[in-house]
């Protein structure tokens, strides 16, 4: 329980900082000093060292996967701090209040990650997504953010009275909030699941698709992945992306073969679409922003494949996944905060002016794309491979790694405009050293990854 | 049952819902006599339409702009900042009815929420968010 | 018929009739009154339940203070115009499409849910619903999620003063 409260306990510290320190650079180093605090207590809870204890009465449970990543989620927090920090202080006059709703949303994932019953789960997804639609909007003045900000708020309240509603239903045949709990009744001499617990979970499945923006529930993802402040973008199309996944699969592991065989149908359809809208979408953009929302939407049809396959691979390979899903994406929006021109033109040229940047973006882009010796390749790997393990046909592995060859198209078109075109690339400002080491850092660990996966899960295990 | 007999069994019958009758009862009484109120003096009244009676009133002064302007946002900022504290107030009742049953443990639970939205309280107002001018 | 099933009767007609109303009319303000009827009959089903607590809190939260925001937004918006947008006549038929899917989802479900079968809703009785049940539940039991929901409360304080205090 030790994330979830020490990172309330920052987000409360954060917001009396907000009127008693006047300097913003002071917030950005509390912040990482709350992060770097926050991620040793998750640590000492990992470990069985120390931790806080309250009676949750069976409705939390903390188990190696959830702590484990929530130390991932901790720490790419911090690494996005410490990466884009400046930007985020820049991005209106609220700068202390940003970082308390970080925290507010980091306590949501811990929440996620180690809920017991539906009731936990329910709150975690609130505390994750209303954080959320202010940091969308949380550029007051621009028009798109408004926009983005309203339209995410209202379809996510729809997505969570959905949600209520699917909870309620199970409820009602379970007679308890429980994760375990399965309604059955009697049904002509033999026992059968209730209807009224798979319409319900249903619903949950599908309000938790709209979370983590799976096809066909993806409508509002490139409109608020574009409209929100880029800084912002780039944590929620991450951590709290994965962290969404990380939901569903306790969900669906606690309950499994609960929606019978039409969960064969449905699930491999959803990760059909979700790639296809992804990817075919993302070859015809401009705008590397929306590029990377599609592209985003893309990579979430590739994590559906954990939901597949439901074994222990599958739960490796998400964990990697969200670590070189969420590096290579934080990076590359890092440097995107600093262009003025967001378009595929506007890194031209990159490559002559910022060598150590653009070899980064490099390095970023081909481990979304999924190349070897990138940990995106494993990533995918892991993926498919955990859903051979659980019987995938051999059509659904060939749809995607179909789909992985188009992703490669327009990932290379960025890498092209950075190396092979010319042009002035204008950024805002000059990098930093210390921000080009950072950026150096998150390649070198993308690769790192690429070569020695297991390095990740030995954390898992031992 | 006549419905003479389901008032006299709320005497007897403790925490149902027919102890909500008497409620009901007035409740029905309250908006039956406005509404009758308004209807007959509507009916009986005097009605004299002209156009300058039909005109929206501003004491004597000719109406000018248009009822529907937007307001300012200070209004739902105050409006909102009410809902989040009246649901705090709500999770005092049940804890109120079960003070001595539920001892220390229960008083640490709500000490524990009260100072949370203390914090809360203490943020909006050194922010400046109840400041009516700025 | 009793006069439990009277009122009954009488409150899901007016939570329906109120539910229609608010998507029917055209005036924004008279969708927010026939939604504040709609809550006063759910308060009513709450009280035939014998569940009071709740039927306060329906009362002042959501008939009072969340319908007067309600009332706030639409005063924010700017309603002159007499003409709201339409939409295209795919949109409208899609939108009938899906909610007619949802709908007979439901209704099917209703319909094949054997458990429901014969049994009847615990009327006028059982103190489950009680506000003394109720606090001993969330007071033991519920804390940890009680305490949690503060954080809610306090993103959203901090959501309110970022986006609607003036700069």
């Amino acid at each position: 329980m030790n994330a979830i409260i020490v990172s309330a306990v920052f987000g409360v510290l954060m917001m009396f900082a907000s009127f008693l320190v006047n300097n913003k650079n002071v917030y950005r180093y509390l912040a990482i000093i709350g992060l770097s605090v926050l991620l040793l207590a998750n640590i000492l809870e990992t470990y069985a060292i120390w931790s806080i204890k309250f009676d949750s009465f069976l409705q939390l449970s903390f188990e190696r996967f959830g702590l484990f990543f929530n130390s991932i989620a901790i720490a790419a927090t911090l690494f996005y701090v410490l990466l884009s920090g400046k930007d985020i202080v820049r991005v209106g006059n609220y700068s202390a209040e940003y970082f308390v709703l970080i925290f507010f949303i980091l306590c949501g994932v811990s929440l996620i990650t180690s809920y017991n019953s539906l009731l936990m789960l329910f709150l975690g997804i609130e505390i994750i997504s209303i954080p959320l639609y202010i940091l969308t909007g949380s550029d007051k003045k621009n028009l798109k953010s408004n926009e983005a900000a309203l339209k995410y708020f209202l379809m996510g309240a729809f997505s969570t009275g959905l949600m209520l509603m699917g909870i309620a239903l199970s409820y009602g045949a379970v007679g308890n909030f429980g994760l375990e709990g399965r309604g059955v009744v009697a049904f002509g001499g033999s026992m059968r699941v209730s209807f009224l617990e798979v319409a319900g979970l249903l619903l949950l499945f599908i309000s938790m698709s709209f979370k983590a923006s799976a096809a066909p529930f993806h409508f509002w993802t490139p409109d608020v992945y574009e409209g929100a402040p880029s800084v912002f973008t780039s944590f929620m199309a991450t951590i709290v992306k994965a962290t969404v996944f990380i939901g569903m699969i306790k969900l669906l592991e606690a309950r499994t073969g609960i929606f019978g065989p039409t969960w064969q149908i449905i699930l491999p359809l959803m990760i059909v679409l979700t790639l296809a809208i992804g990817n075919i979408t993302a070859v015809f953009q401009q705008s590397v922003k929306r590029m990377l929302a599609y592209s985003s939407i893309a990579q979430a049809g590739f994590m559906l494949f954990a939901l597949w396959s439901a074994n222990d691979m599958g739960r490796e390979g998400i964990l990697l996944y969200s670590v070189a899903y969420t590096l290579a994406t934080v990076g590359i929006f890092a440097v995107l905060v600093k262009m003025k021109d967001y378009t595929f033109d506007g890194f031209n040229g990159l490559a002559a002016k910022q060598p150590l940047v653009a070899a980064s973006v490099a390095v970023f882009v081909l481990s979304l794309a999924g190349i070897p010796l990138t940990a995106g390749f494993f990533a995918k790997y892991f993926m498919l491979a955990s859903a051979i393990k659980s019987g995938a046909g051999v059509w659904l592995l060939v749809v995607a790694v179909v789909f992985a060859a188009v992703s490669v198209y327009y990932y290379f078109r960025l890498i092209q405009a950075m190396y092979f075109k010319e042009g002035e690339a204008e950024m805002f400002e000059q990098p930093t050293n210390s921000f080009k080491g950072m950026l150096a850092i998150f390649a070198v660990l993308l690769i790192v990854l690429g070569i020695a996966p297991s390095l990740l899960f030995n954390y898992l295990y031992f | 049952m006549l419905w003479t007999n389901f008032l006299m069994n709320v005497s007897t019958a403790s925490n149902t819902a027919v102890d909500y009758f008497p409620i009901g009862i007035q409740l029905i009484f309250a908006v039956g006599f406005v509404a009758t109120m308004i209807g007959v003096s509507a009916l009986i009244g005097p009605k004299r339409q002209t156009s300058d009676k039909l005109q929206s009133f501003e004491s004597g002064i000719e109406s000018v702009g248009n009822a529907r302007q937007p307001m300012a946002i200070k209004y739902f900022l105050v409006a909102i900042l009410f809902v989040l504290f009246d649901v705090e107030v709500i999770f005092f009742y049940p804890y109120a009815i079960n003070f001595r049953d539920l001892g220390w443990n229960g008083f640490f639970a709500v000490l524990m929420f009260v100072s949370l939205f203390l914090a809360g309280f203490i943020y909006i107002i050194k922010k400046g968010a109840l400041k009516w001018e700025d | 018929m009793s006069i439990t099933e009277i009122l009954f009767w009488f409150l899901s007609a007016l939570a329906l009739v109120g539910a229609l109303m608010v998507v029917l009319s055209r005036n924004p303000v008279h969708s927010v009154l026939w939604l504040v009827a709609t809550f006063f009959a759910i308060s009513g089903h709450y009280i035939l339940m014998n569940a009071q607590f709740l039927a306060i809190v329906n009362i002042i939260v959501y008939a009072g203070a969340i319908m007067v925001l309600f009332l706030f937004v639409i005063m924010l918006m700017n309603l002159n115009s007499e003409a709201e947008p339409r939409k295209s006549w795919m949109m409208q038929l899609a939108g009938v499409l899906a909610g007619g899917c949802f709908m007979m989802v439901l209704v099917s479900l209703v319909r094949q849910t054997a458990e429901l079968g014969g049994k009847t809703a615990l009327v006028k009785e059982g103190n489950i619903g009680l506000i003394k049940q109720l606090g001993m539940k969330l007071f033991s039991e519920y804390t940890v999620p009680f305490e949690i929901s503060s954080v809610l409360f306090l993103s959203a304080m901090v959501g309110a003063v970022v986006i609607g205090k003036k700069d």
